[in-house]
């Protein structure tokens, strides 16, 4: 009968004194060395056993195989007379980068999604219809001037008037209330919008990302609610929203969402001296309101039964604010510098 | 717009002992913004935003009317002082003068006059430093007054020259094509036919009205007799007149959000009366008034359960009811638990559906009052299609991150020779009619363009570089709007092979069989001035899609390898090796050894799952391919 646990305990033994891996090697994996005469001895074995046998020889070998391979890893870093660094950076993997709009968009996105919210995507290129009318703004209103809204030089649609590019998200309202038919409504739109202003402050092209809901009895309490919880997950929870009035045409009542600074905590005030950062301790976030019944009308929805909310921000004010990011020409998002683009 | 008043020019109107900093914090949340308070001697300055809707708080006496309704919610007195002074109680004394007013197209509903006799001079130091702390600039006691005016009560107002208008007569119509104007700040203007304009019968234009007095009537140091005067304007045609030239004074700015046209009236008799007080003026005509009964009274009715229905709270219907007799409103008690209310005149704008009103209680009220509750959550279901079009972007922006591409976003919009240089055709593209500049004129069809920009345009600033975007592009369609079609655009310095293992790598991880076509393999791969392009369709790839590769079961048996070398030629391209041998019923897969000049090395895996193939069964395989 073979012992195999003596063959272990010998080599357990031979590698700890070893010098010398190979000749180690040599005396149990070589041509001749203990596993191959284990091997070469299979023919005495009674038939029974040797399936069992052969598994034996098989975990032993795997095992020194191995404990060599160890050891002579051991053994080569000894030898090296070379100062090993471990303070040295490890191997370099490439690191490409994200826009830093996309990250926020994309937790923007998460962060509606708990709450039930979809996701849509509506026409960038969008009649004036869908743009204006839909939304409670008649012909003469000064949004629709050509110095605020992008103009398509194309023949004009009898029913929907001419192509613009769309100055704002809230396009998507009434093309969501027309695809959904029948409330309740929870969307979330965030999309490319254009408008003509082109310096430090302004880009012809920005984001937005428009809030809809449209139920049985849904109130101010609502919006507050949904906003407020916006907020604290995107921004921090001990940041706090109000609202004051505002005007849009789409909303009635409507209102501005101011956040509480996070530089001077809301007071306005930051060693005694007058807040840098904020407006007496509140940051202009977004414009919001309650569905104007004329919208919801415009939609195919019976503003006596059912109401809503709505609101419109931009991600790239979003982003700044919570990354404190500093950005003195906001052109730089939009003119592919990689300097900046690689930051991210 | 923004206005500057001051808190002890509030005070005038309001009786109140609130502070200067309670009257900010109060306001704020309920009604004008104030953005900042700033002391300054004595008194303090207030900044405060007026919303478009809102023009009837463009004003000392508008703030105050505001801080009438929103004060005493927050326990402060708050009360409107007496208005006495915007009655005429003016002397009758000699009215030799006269102001000729034709209007004909009714182009100016309302419009105010007088003719005054008055003594030119620096301002009071009290106007002077009012008007100046408002950030308005004081020239003389006439012009101050009119500035002076339009801040404390709302209405713009005009003074002219009574002599300099020579006739007498304000004659009313709009311009015709190519008249000539010059402004009070002697700039010259070329008009045409929607413009407005006061002509004195001449056919002499003497008056941008609501926008800018002219040179010539405007007055000067030798002024002795004076046109009070106001009108009420179009709104549209001042905002049209005033864009349009690139005239965007305070007057312009109040007039084409349509003032309230009793704010008119009030503004010219405290006008009047500052000239008797500052300018020794004596009134010297009648007083003209083309609208005395304009006032036109709007109602409405509403039921005490819209509020708690739009707010989410109940508010006590007392409180409702001092709110609305605050702000200005009246009510009449209707049954039913309804009230009409009687709009007041500096509210008839936006004053139009129960909303409206539902929205002053909420505000008065407090926002800060009503809870924050999130909505019961629903199941929507979102489109498939829209859902993928945002999975699939994520997904492959994070792999391209992770191979060390750069993301760029770039503007929808692209110029004239940027379309040209790529090699598209203009007539295939969206024009804007209005750009700002040519660098975004025509919506792009292809990423292409701009990606080869950007390299372009960071040259010198990073040696490699690899750009990709994934954004819409706008393909013209007839008779409708464009085809908005999602593609991923990547653009490197590097060289082709470095692009195509990009391009491997996404259709190895959306498990997508790369196609290898005799051509090189799709998507194709551009190249231009050392940059490397291609443009995929993401549609396409979200077609294709498989969320895992098609599974094989493990092969138990002996896999063969062999190594045979070929000499490239057109006749002998990978693409056509690959071919032939995958025509053997053994090959599992191929890989790539080594290339060496044109001596191309690859590894055939053969074997079968049916059973152990021989070395020689694979090597007859083998060299079929050749």
């Amino acid at each position: 009968m073979i012992n195999f646990e003596e063959i272990k305990n010998q080599f357990d033994k031979d590698i700890k004194e070893t010098k010398e891996i190979e000749k180690l090697e040599i005396k149990y994996l070589g041509r001749n060395g203990v596993i191959n005469d284990l091997l070469k001895k299979i023919k005495e074995i009674p038939q029974e056993q040797k399936k069992s046998y052969g598994q034996k020889v098989n975990e032993l070998k795997t095992s020194i195989k191995r404990l060599i391979e160890v050891k002579r890893k051991e053994l080569a870093g000894k030898k090296s007379e070379v100062f090993f660094d471990k303070t040295l950076p490890g191997k370099s993997y490439p690191k490409g980068s994200l826009h830093p709009i996309t990250y926020t968009i994309e937790e923007i996105a998460n962060i509606f999604q708990k709450i039930g919210f979809v996701r849509v995507s509506y026409p960038e290129v969008e009649w004036e219809y869908f743009a204006f009318e839909a939304l409670n703004m008649p012909k003469d209103h000064p949004a629709r001037d050509d110095f605020e809204t992008f103009f398509i030089n194309y023949p004009k649609d009898k029913k929907y008037g001419k192509i613009v590019l769309s100055p704002h998200t809230s396009s998507g309202q009434t093309r969501e209330m027309k695809r959904v038919k029948e409330p309740p409504i929870r969307m979330i739109n965030i999309a490319k919008c254009y408008r003509p202003n082109w310096d430090i402050t302004h880009v012809p092209m920005f984001f937005q990302f428009e809030g809809l809901c449209v139920d049985h009895n849904i109130n101010i309490t609502h919006l507050k609610g949904t906003i407020n919880y916006f907020v604290k997950n995107f921004f921090g929870k001990d940041r706090e929203i109000r609202l004051r009035p505002c005007h849009f045409q789409f909303t009635e009542p409507s209102f501005e969402v101011d956040v509480s600074c996070k530089v001077c905590g809301g007071k306005g005030l930051l060693n005694n001296k007058k807040c840098k950062v904020c407006k007496s301790g509140w940051l202009e976030l977004a414009g919001t309101g309650m569905v104007h019944p004329n919208v919801l009308k415009a939609g195919g929805i019976d503003p006596n039964q059912y109401s809503g909310w709505a609101f419109g921000f931009g991600p790239e004010r979003c982003m700044m604010m919570k990354e404190e990011m500093k950005i003195d020409d906001i052109r730089i998002l939009y003119n592919g510098d990689i300097r900046f683009l690689e930051q991210f | 717009m923004n206005i500057k008043i001051t808190h002890n020019w509030l005070l005038e109107y309001l009786d109140t002992d609130a502070t200067p900093y309670e009257i900010q914090k109060y306001l704020s949340l309920c009604g004008p913004s104030i953005e900042s308070v700033t002391k300054i001697d004595n008194d303090f300055i207030y900044d405060v935003e007026v919303i478009t809707n809102r023009i009837d708080y463009a004003s000392v006496l508008g703030v105050a009317r505001e801080a009438v309704a929103i004060l005493p919610m927050f326990d402060k007195r708050a009360k409107l002082k007496d208005l006495a002074s915007f009655h005429w109680t003016g002397e009758n004394g000699k009215r030799t003068e006269k102001v000729e007013i034709v209007d004909p197209d009714n182009l100016c509903p309302r419009k105010l006059a007088v003719v005054m006799k008055v003594n030119i001079s620096k301002s009071p130091q009290h106007i002077k430093e009012r008007l100046e702390n408002c950030g308005i600039r004081s020239l003389n006691n006439l012009i101050d007054i009119t500035n002076y005016v339009m801040l404390e009560v709302g209405h713009p107002a005009h003074v002219f020259d009574y002599d300099r208008v020579k006739t007498g007569k304000i004659f009313i119509r709009k311009a015709k094509n190519g008249e000539k104007i010059t402004t009070l700040d002697k700039k010259n203007y070329l008009l045409n036919s929607n413009d407005i304009i006061f002509d004195d019968g001449t056919g002499r234009i003497i008056d941008l009205p609501g926008i800018m007095g002219l040179d010539n009537s405007v007055v000067t140091e030798k002024t002795k007799r004076i046109i009070f005067w106001i009108e009420t304007n179009d709104p549209k045609a001042i905002r049209r007149t005033s864009m349009r030239l690139g005239i965007r004074t305070a007057a312009a700015s109040i007039n084409e959000k349509n003032p309230d046209p009793e704010a008119a009236k009030m503004t010219f008799l405290k006008g009047i009366e500052l000239y008797q007080k500052i300018a020794q003026g004596k009134v010297i005509s009648p007083l003209y008034d083309t609208s005395p009964d304009i006032k036109k009274e709007k109602l409405l009715v509403i039921g005490y359960e819209l509020f708690g229905k739009k707010i989410g709270i109940e508010i006590p219907k007392k409180r409702i009811n001092s709110i609305l007799v605050n702000l200005g409103f009246g009510i009449n008690y209707l049954e039913d638990s309804r009230i009409q209310v009687i709009v007041p005149s500096w509210r008839a704008n936006d004053i139009n559906i129960p909303e409206d009103l539902v929205e002053e209680i909420a505000r008065v009220y407090g926002y800060q009052n009503i809870p924050s509750i999130l909505q019961p959550i629903v199941y929507i279901d979102q489109p498939k299609d829209m859902e993928d079009i945002f999975v699939f972007q994520n997904k492959i922006k994070l792999l391209l991150k992770h191979l060390g591409l750069n993301e760029v976003i770039n503007y929808s919009m692209i110029s004239k020779s940027m379309i040209e240089d790529g090699g598209l055709k203009i007539e295939n593209h969206l024009r804007l009619s209005n750009s700002i500049s040519e660098e975004i004129e025509y919506l792009r069809t292809s990423l292409l363009p701009s990606l080869y920009k950007n390299i372009q345009d960071n040259s010198g600033r990073k040696e490699v570089m690899r750009f990709f975007e994934i954004a819409k592009v706008y393909w013209l369609k007839k008779n409708d709007l464009p085809d908005e079609v999602y593609k991923i655009g990547i653009a490197t310095n590097t060289d082709y092979f470095d692009l195509k293992g990009i391009i491997e790598a996404i259709y190895k991880e959306l498990n997508i069989d790369f196609c290898h076509s005799r051509e090189g393999g799709n998507p194709d791969i551009i190249e231009k001035d050392g940059v490397f392009m291609t443009e995929i369709d993401l549609q396409k790839l979200i077609n294709n899609y498989h969320q895992v590769p098609k599974f094989k079961s493990l092969n138990p048996y002996a896999v063969i390898k062999l190594d045979k070398t070929f000499e490239l030629s057109p006749k002998t391209t990978y693409a056509i090796v690959r071919q032939k041998a995958f025509k053997s019923k053994l090959l599992q897969k191929i890989e790539l050894v080594t290339l060496f000049n044109n001596k191309l090395t690859l590894r055939f895996y053969y074997s079968l799952s049916s059973r152990n193939i021989t070395e020689e069964e694979a090597k007859e395989e083998l060299a079929l391919v050749r």
